[in-house]
């Protein structure tokens, strides 16, 4: 039974009106061909390319266009972005707004891009803050917060959050005596931060649909962070606990959210950590792929559980 | 002949396109429920993050235990006897994924899948060790007809690739000449595109079109891969190591004659897609217009500047705006079928997965290299600040 008999079966029984048959029967038959999505991408596309190009001719030809130029060009660039932006966008909502027009997430994501190549000129050519580094990604992430806030935008969310990370690893560098375990701790903070952020935002209604986001990449950092303490031969015990309870953590919270990719993480990362321990110290191949058939039988029982028992749709 | 009745595709289809179309408001909650207990069929499908790790898990355990076997039961490692083991493994592994369709019910679940990938993969493999001197070439052959059959039989997508790039493989079996392998390869590609293009006509509105789609679309794109030597000549992953660029293999007639035939076939594609409103069509058409303006240069000897990626940019932004005008000034937003607004709810989530996840690895970020002093400007190696754009691509 095709969907064309099907809309026809539902319009006769007046599950939806004639206008609607009429509607999605076209869209079926291609009647309607939505571009939105392509036409996205290639915006997207084009201002990569763009941001890329600039950042290659700024660093490529700083020395024959001169300082003056360069900013002047950046800075006018900068200003006509968030000129656009501020100049077009709706009034500020707590809740999911959606943008003025096409361009406009666009404009401000290059904004965002160009504003980094112009910071990163400013200090290499003048060093205005002496090489503080990390106070210029704190306060480009501030900046991309505040701009990803007021207009709603998941492209510059996420580089705040990437230039927020930035400032956690960057502090640690410039400790004199860093090592890997200082590194992994922070990037525990940093996901506890950022979770915990994005959590009380969510409470305080404040563009709950950011949630996700956050969620996300706090959870692949933490991850990556605990199974790096496990795969140091050196403190795994205490790792290993912590790892196993992050797993439990994402897994429930995948479960009754119905967010499956929670499921996932929790999977994999508890799987690649548990039996980097359990195989480290067996030097049989029998051993070994003893091992992998049995646990990952085990695994897929589990999963496939799961899948019937929860995450039934696509 | 194919491993799902007809009738349980269509109801997936039909599920598919009502959450489309609810995710939009084309129709109310109410309608939605009660249209989609009317779609409910006998197949077992689950969402995309538990179906990868299905796969992965399932490949895992077949993969140790035939490795698990041959370590208990084969103390000698004879090539032979492993060729045979192999060619078991392969018929136990797609008889496995057969079974998990006709019993389990399984769609797009991830094991089956995976099965079917493993089967492909021993029989290769034990092929590789069984035939004798002279007679490879079969190898790759039996992994292009065998991958065809499980894209016929289980409508894989991927499948339709892996024929694809067996296909690459073969040619290098018949001809040392690299000249005569890109003519080879583009001409099993054309057969295979005619043969596509003449079957899909009869299924252009059912749950099919997008299987023969999603194969159209690969087979332009390889033909097209097939004719830009910048891209496809064989010293490729030598040049993507530093090595230098040399097309002097091809006498100059092929040469120009592929060059002709690049700036041909985007504009053909592409057509072909829109005429069609084929969308996997379209983007193969975009992509192989956007590979031809990036490899003109590299195919006329001629030296990049830094500024091209922001002439490409200023293009691609200039001609998405360019069409999103022009739609919206049409009647209704529509001109010629074609609109810029958003028809299906899969567009939105699309859209926010895409945003989180490019905003984060798009530019690259930052944890910029202790200052050394130095007042050379280079973007890149974490030098950007913020969301840092870098010039290292």
């Amino acid at each position: 039974m095709t969907i064309f008999t099907r809309l026809e079966q539902w319009k006769e029984r007046d599950v939806i009106s004639a206008e609607q048959r009429t509607l999605l029967a076209g869209l079926s038959r291609g009647e309607r061909f939505s571009l939105f999505l392509e036409l996205n991408i290639l915006l997207y596309a084009g201002i990569l390319a763009f941001v890329a190009g600039l950042g290659w001719t700024v660093s490529t030809w700083s020395q024959q266009l001169g300082d003056v130029l360069v900013l002047s060009i950046l800075s006018a660039m900068l200003a006509a972005c968030f000129w656009y932006c501020f100049s077009r966008a709706p009034a500020w909502s707590r809740g999911e707004t959606s943008s003025p027009n096409f361009s406009f997430d666009y404009v401000l994501y290059l904004g965002s891009l160009i504003w980094s190549v112009e910071l990163a000129y400013l200090e290499k050519r003048f060093q205005m803050l002496s090489g503080q580094w990390d106070l210029y990604l704190l306060a480009t992430a501030g900046l991309f917060f505040f701009l990803a806030y007021r207009f709603d935008n998941r492209f510059v969310l996420s580089l705040a959050l990437s230039s927020f990370a930035g400032w956690f690893g960057l502090t640690i560098s410039r400790w004199p005596s860093h090592q890997d375990v200082a590194y992994r701790q922070y990037a525990i903070l940093y996901s506890l931060v950022v979770a915990g952020a994005g959590a009380i935002l969510q409470r305080r209604g404040l563009k709950p649909h950011f949630f996700g986001t956050y969620l996300n990449i706090a959870a692949n950092v933490l991850f990556w962070a605990l199974l790096s303490g496990v795969f140091n031969r050196d403190g795994y015990l205490v790792w290993l606990p912590c790892l196993l309870a992050a797993c439990g953590a994402s897994l429930a919270w995948g479960l009754a959210r119905r967010q499956f990719s929670f499921v996932a993480y929790a999977a994999v990362y508890g799987y690649v950590g548990v039996s980097s321990i359990l195989i480290h110290d067996i030097h049989s191949d029998t051993a070994v792929l003893s091992y992998f058939v049995i646990t990952g039988v085990a695994m897929l029982v589990m999963l496939v559980a799961i899948a019937r028992r929860f995450g039934r749709e696509a | 002949m194919r491993a799902y009745s007809a009738f349980n595709q269509e109801a997936l289809r039909a599920r598919d396109l009502l959450k489309d179309w609810a995710g939009v408001g084309f129709l109310t909650e109410a309608q939605y429920q009660r249209m989609e207990q009317e779609t409910v069929c006998e197949l077992r499908r689950t969402n995309i993050f538990l179906r990868l790790v299905l796969f992965l898990f399932t490949l895992i355990i077949v993969g140790a235990a035939v490795a698990l076997f041959f370590v208990t039961f084969l103390s000698e490692r004879e090539m032979k006897t492993a060729g045979i083991l192999l060619l078991i493994a392969a018929a136990f592994s797609y008889a496995a994924a057969e079974l998990a369709v006709s019993r389990a019910r399984l769609y797009r679940y991830g094991i089956e899948e995976a099965l079917a990938v493993c089967s492909v993969g021993f029989l290769c493999a034990g092929m590789q060790a069984v035939l004798p001197h002279g007679a490879e070439f079969l190898v790759p052959a039996a992994g292009a007809v065998v991958s065809l059959w499980i894209w016929h039989r289980f409508g894989l997508p991927y499948a339709s690739l892996a024929a694809m790039i067996f296909v690459v493989w073969l040619a290098g079996y018949w001809t040392s000449s690299h000249s005569a392998q890109h003519v080879i390869v583009a001409a099993f590609y054309a057969a295979g595109l005619a043969t596509v293009a003449a079957v899909r006509r009869r299924h252009r509105f059912t749950y099919l079109n997008d299987q023969y789609s999603i194969a159209e679309a690969l087979l332009w794109l390889g033909i097209y891969l097939t004719i830009n030597l910048q891209l496809s000549s064989v010293n490729l992953l030598a040049q993507w190591w530093g090595g230098a660029r040399t097309t002097t293999e091809f006498s100059r007639p092929f040469y120009w004659a592929t060059f002709v035939l690049m700036w041909c076939l985007p504009p053909a594609v592409l057509t072909r897609g829109l005429r069609q409103k084929d969308r996997f069509v379209i983007a193969a058409g975009s992509i192989a217009a956007i590979l031809t303006l990036v490899t003109n240069k590299p195919y006329l000897g001629w030296q990049r500047h830094s500024w091209d990626p922001i002439l490409m940019g200023g293009l691609l932004i200039g001609v998405a705006l360019f069409i999103r005008r022009w739609l919206a000034d049409g009647p209704g937003e529509i001109r010629h079928g074609f609109t810029a607004q958003r028809l299906s709810g899969k567009d939105k989530r699309w859209m926010n997965a895409g945003a989180t996840a490019f905003g984060l690895v798009s530019p690259s970020i930052l944890s910029p290299s202790p200052q050394t002093g130095s007042s050379d400007f280079h973007l890149g190696g974490g030098d950007a600040g913020g969301g840092g754009a870098n010039s290292n691509f």
